[in-house]
């Protein structure tokens, strides 16, 4: 048995970077004190706070949700309240939706459900399939992704949130810069910093990542050590994207090179200081001729994808 | 010795394991897994990759990498 650098009790986890093994009392101090620090180093949130989090019923903003209800006890000025955007993605969302909204009755979290189906007129998997009549190239994680952004922010606005928080870890977030680097998306990265979204447009919510500094298997032994680790299911469309092997590779290389995920993280945070971003909007500051939301263009990336799927005309 | 493993989302595996003093990383690694992606339970405890298994040890692995 290993034994806690703190107390010397039986630990549950050893942390890669330091070598210290921590009991699970001291591995959930540790934890705390963590994400804690991100929300005080990056000034995630004031102390008059809406809170929106952005919730799929997976584990991680499972953890977040149940992570910050705990720390808004003791913030007067705190109101948490939860969104789930379903996608429509058969034999999936079903499972995680049922996840979420259990932990929300036993915890009793107001929330909001907003669907691809009911927002934009297709769900996730009639989209991938109109994708294919039309001949479009085959991009799922693509369109999950944009319309998932599309209405997270405009739900959270009608709710009235002042900023949204989003369950994105480590692992997550050097995924995507790893990603973004290797196909030369370099403008995207200013959106992954910890904090985004703040003065570029009156109707960007602010996103906020209070687990940027946490690794995902920190955020998954939370939920075990929690009970709140849901029920186990995979996207189908998961292991098809870019995403799942640089996921693999990233944890290939960390389990040879202890550290090498929170370097990377580190690399991250100063290009985004050199290029000057962290406070900029993933929106930018003009707003979609046909929408009005938000966009970088003059008609935003969901507009622009509904066009090729015939649900709107130029 | 033998140890029975069980990935949560997939099926359970009866694992050879050769020679003793092995690790809970040794039984992930002989699985072709990353000990990043798994939390090990023996019961109700969470190991950590350094504690040894047993003999006749049920083991089971909850994923950490969630796809979506
Ligand atoms: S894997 Fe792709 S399609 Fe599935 S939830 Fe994630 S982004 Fe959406
Ligand atoms: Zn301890
Ligand atoms: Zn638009």
């Amino acid at each position: 048995m290993v034994n806690c650098v703190v107390c010397g009790r039986r630990a549950v986890y050893i942390e890669r970077s330091s070598g210290y093994a921590y009991c699970e009392r001291h591995f959930l101090k540790l934890f705390s004190r963590r994400v804690k620090r991100t929300i005080r180093k990056y000034g995630l949130f004031r102390e008059r706070e809406d809170i929106v989090v952005a919730v799929s019923g997976g584990k991680d903003s499972l953890a977040l949700l149940h992570f910050l209800l705990k720390l808004s006890k003791k913030v007067r000025g705190w109101r948490v309240r939860a969104l789930l955007i379903d996608e429509g993605i058969s034999g999936y969302r079903e499972v995680t939706k049922k996840d979420f909204i259990k932990f929300a009755e036993e915890w009793g979290v107001e929330y909001r459900i907003a669907s691809f189906k009911e927002e934009v007129g297709l769900s996730l998997d009639e989209m991938v399939e109109e994708g294919r009549r039309r001949g479009l190239p085959y991009l799922p994680c693509t369109y999950c992704g944009v319309f998932r952004r599309y209405l997270l922010n405009k739900v959270a606005r009608e709710m009235g949130a002042t900023v949204l928080a989003t369950a994105h870890n480590l692992d997550d977030v050097i995924q995507t810069y790893v990603m973004n680097v290797i196909v030369n998306n370099l403008d995207k990265l200013s959106r992954l910093g910890p904090k985004t979204g703040v003065v570029k447009h009156p109707k960007f919510v602010p996103k906020v990542k209070p687990f940027y500094e946490v690794l995902e298997k920190e955020v998954a032994l939370y939920a075990v050590l929690n009970n709140i680790y849901p029920s186990f299911t995979e996207c189908p469309y998961a292991r098809l994207g870019v995403r799942w092997t640089i996921r693999e590779m990233i944890n290939k290389l960390e389990e040879k090179h202890s550290g090498i995920k929170h370097l990377t993280l580190r690399s991250l945070l100063r290009i985004i200081s050199l290029i000057g971003g962290s406070q900029e909007g993933e929106g930018g500051p003009a707003t979609c001729r046909l929408c009005g939301e938000p966009s970088a263009h003059e008609v935003c990336r969901a507009c622009q994808l509904k066009m090729g799927l015939g649900l709107i005309r130029p | 010795m033998r140890v029975t493993v069980r990935v949560v989302g997939g099926e359970a595996k009866d694992v050879e394991i050769v020679g003793a003093g092995r690790k809970v990383k040794d039984v992930i690694r002989d699985l072709g897994l990353l000990t990043e992606e798994y939390i090990v339970m023996r019961g109700s405890r969470v190991l950590t990759d350094e504690d040894e298994v047993y003999d006749g040890d049920e083991l089971v692995l909850v994923p950490v990498v969630s796809g979506g």
